[in-house]
């Protein structure tokens, strides 16, 4: 070989190694150093993450009655990548029938474009959102009707002759643009009934109020996802299937609540809110012996399948948003609190200055002398509550206001719930104890009186208010049960009897609510009409919140029911607790009796004849 | 003799060694292709499972909306519109026919009508089947 042909041998190998060099540099460039980047490239084209829905829990009454529930709906979808510019008329004909939607309006929406970094140039969007909530009766009408036009193209296509222009193979590609994502809207089947329990969500799924924001851990699931490989036609590759993490569904919430009670307190709230038009109303039931909340209805309310326009006024749970001054019916505190202390006995008598207590600047509607413990209650007199307060002295009946739960939270399992409010001692005026006791100068909600009287009901211990009963997850097994709490006892047994006995006199004839009355059951309970304070912060005459809360049966309570109507207009002369409020708790009593099957134990008054009215009913 | 001999050693077809690798080319293909048939396999039944999890899904999406449909028409409130408006579902015996048997027969385990006079009489529990 001469000196030109090696050189030349040379200059080739020399050139082949430069060029494998170069290209193994790019090679290990593109396989190892930038191997993650590409990787991601590819998966990019063929690797898709799936969303695996998962449900979110429903609420339930104690019994099982679905209150709260996820519908699935679809959000149908198209991708205007896939479907060109001749075919949106005919993809708009396909679809504005099921969607409801006019043909120009969809054609619209696909004709939409968004601007591309990488294209520099604006493109057709890939994600346009056709219609939100569409039931799934209709998503699967669209299917139907692309499958049938489906079928007409391949047949079209195979009976067409030789050498005439048939549908092109891919004609389906237009179709593969119209997708859907399922999601789920919450319905609640009883509308407005016990819509502040239960609550409702914001357009992200989380709970805003009620139940559905308390236990919003427990309803709300958790989504899985898998990673798929799919073709050039979007299909699936099963065996190519990757990670995947399955999806739980969230747990069912059971409520202490009875639909069937409820149900009676909302038809006797409505008819109260129809004859006497308050401000607001509420009505609870509890069983005092486990604290659970059976019913509970407030008014105004709304419906929770329909959000959009519903005034905050409306959406407020009173019973554990609203203060009030209680009125007569905190007299159950003064004289639990004094029998307890034994500092006095039921029937110790209490000289009720006749009617104008002057140190204390304190009038009773009637001039009462002498009253014995349990008379302070039936006659509902003021002057005789102040004095057994003053007999306690300010710490200790501050001490026992405290200990029956006012002041602060019940710590019930809803969303909202206010302290109250008791000022400390110190800052009590000389007169303040006198009004304590009479239910002026504290406030209090709904809830905290019914569970005050609970406390009366079941022997002196105070429970803490339940609305969950228990959790369960989807296959029914239970996760969580809720037991009944005792929050501490507020008053001996003895003293809680006699105040019982007591209480079951104000429904007598002599008493403040003969009207409560349940015919063939002994009913206990205590009349309140609290005056409401103008702008000033004076008492105002006109304006009343009244109340009455009682119990039955009184021997043995199977439930406490509260009735409070703010601003009612009565009857002038009539506008008091055992006048407007006291009926309402017989009506309740008597279907609930009936309902959850307590015997009579009394006899029934003859038919038509009237419960005995007295004069003494102003309270 | 011994040259003919030489030629049919010489031209000798190695059947045995055609045979190892007609064998092996068989064995080769027939692994080649049972591959492919379980390759095959597996898309087919991937494409079957993909397509009973759909159907599964549509089902369960089905019977969520069925739930959704009696929890609607089980409520409270349904009952309550229902009896507003006289429409409770049950359907009233008509006056002129009640169930009433030629003769008294008495079904095992239900106690005697206390009073009864045999022929005639209204059972205590009406639209029940006849026992004879």
């Amino acid at each position: 070989m001469n000196g030109g042909a090696r050189n030349r041998a040379y200059l080739t190998c020399a050139s082949l190694a430069v060029c494998f060099t170069v290209f193994s540099f790019r090679l290990s460039d593109v396989q190892v150093t930038k191997q993650d980047y590409y990787a991601e490239l590819a998966g990019r084209q063929h690797i898709a993450k799936l969303k695996i829905y998962a449900r979110r829990g429903m609420i339930e009454d104690v019994h099982g009655e679905t209150l709260a529930e996820d519908e699935p709906v679809r959000t149908i979808i198209a991708d205007a990548t896939l479907i060109g510019e001749k075919d949106r008329a005919e993809v708009a004909a396909l679809l504005s029938g099921p969607l409801g939607i006019p043909e120009s309006e969809i054609i619209e929406k696909l004709g939409r474009q968004v601007y591309s970094q990488s294209a520099k140039r604006n493109l057709p969007a890939p994600y346009i959102v056709l219609k939100k909530e569409t039931p799934e009766s209709v998503f699967e009408e669209i299917n139907q009707r692309i499958a049938e036009r489906n079928a007409a193209d391949e047949a079209a296509r195979k009976a067409a002759p030789k050498g005439a222009k048939r549908p092109p193979q891919n004609s389906a590609v237009k179709w593969r643009g119209i997708l859907s994502e399922q999601t789920a809207i919450r319905v609640y089947p009883n509308k407005d009934m016990l819509c502040h329990v239960i609550g409702y969500m914001d357009h992200t799924g989380a709970g805003v109020q009620g139940v559905e924001k308390t236990m919003d851990g427990s309803l709300h699931g958790t989504e899985g996802y898998r990673y798929i490989e799919h073709d050039r036609m979007g299909n699936e590759i099963v065996p190519y299937r990757g990670d995947e993490s399955e999806a739980h569904d969230g747990n069912n919430v059971r409520l202490t609540i009875d639909m069937g009670l409820q149900n009676i307190v909302e038809t006797e709230i409505e008819r109260a809110v129809t004859e006497y038009r308050p401000v607001s109303a509420t009505i609870i039931l509890m069983n005092p012996k486990t604290g659970d909340i059976l019913a509970l209805a407030n008014r105004p309310n709304y419906n929770l399948n329909i959000q959009a326009g519903v005034p905050e006024e409306s959406r407020l749970n009173r019973a554990i948003t609203d203060m009030v001054e209680p009125g007569s019916t905190f007299k159950i505190v003064a004289t639990s609190a004094a029998l307890s202390e034994k500092i006095v006995q039921p029937d110790t008598t209490i000289f009720c200055e006749n009617g104008n207590f002057l140190a204390y600047k304190l009038h009773d509607h009637r001039a009462y002398g002498d009253l014995t413990v349990s008379e302070i209650l039936v006659y509902s007199s003021n002057i005789g509550a102040a004095k057994l307060a003053i007999q306690l002295g300010d710490q200790r009946f501050y001490n026992y206001v405290r200990g029956f739960g006012f002041g602060e939270r019940t710590g019930v399992n809803l969303p909202g719930e206010i302290n109250g409010k008791i000022k400390v001692p110190h800052l009590w005026k000389k007169i303040s104890i006198s009004r304590i006791a009479m239910g002026q100068e504290v406030g209090v909600t709904p809830l905290q009186m019914a569970t005050a009287m609970c406390a009366i009901a079941n022997g002196g211990t105070l429970m803490m208010p339940q609305i969950i009963h228990e959790v369960v997850d989807s296959h029914g097994k239970s996760v969580t049960v809720y037991k009944p709490q005792e929050v501490r006892r507020v008053a001996t047994p003895e003293a809680a009897a006699a105040v019982r006995a007591a209480l079951i006199q104000v429904v007598g004839p002599k008493g403040t609510a003969p009207k409560a009355q349940v015919p063939g059951y002994k009913a206990a309970g205590k009349t309140g009409t609290a005056q409401k304070t103008d702008e000033s912060g004076h008492y105002d005459h006109e304006t009343y919140v009244v109340s009455f809360v009682g119990f039955l049966p009184a021997q043995d309570p199977a439930f406490v029911a509260l009735v409070l109507l703010d601003e009612a207009h009565a009857e002038h002369g009539k506008n008091y607790g055992g006048q407007v409020a006291g009926p309402v708790f017989a009506r309740i009593g008597e279907k609930a009796a009936r309902y959850l099957g307590i015997e009579p134990t009394e006899p029934l008054p003859p038919p038509g004849r009237a419960a005995n009215v007295n004069d003494n009913f102003r309270d | 003799m011994s040259n003919n001999n030489h030629r049919r050693f010489e031209n000798a077809v190695p059947i045995a060694t055609f045979a190892t690798w007609a064998l092996i080319g068989i064995f080769g293909c027939g692994a080649g292709l049972g591959y492919v048939w379980c390759k095959n396999q597996l898309y087919v039944t991937g494409m079957e499972i993909k397509k009973l999890e759909v159907e599964l899904a549509q089902t369960q999406r089905k019977n969520e909306v069925a739930r959704v449909n009696i929890a609607k028409n089980s409520s409270t409130l349904k009952l309550k519109e229902r009896v507003a408006s006289g429409m409770t579902g049950l359907v009233a015996i008509p006056p002129n026919r009640p169930d009433r048997p030629d003769r008294l027969v008495i079904v095992s385990g239900t106690p005697e009508v206390p009073g009864s006079t045999g022929h005639n009489d209204l059972r205590p529990v009406s639209n029940q089947k006849l026992r004879e």
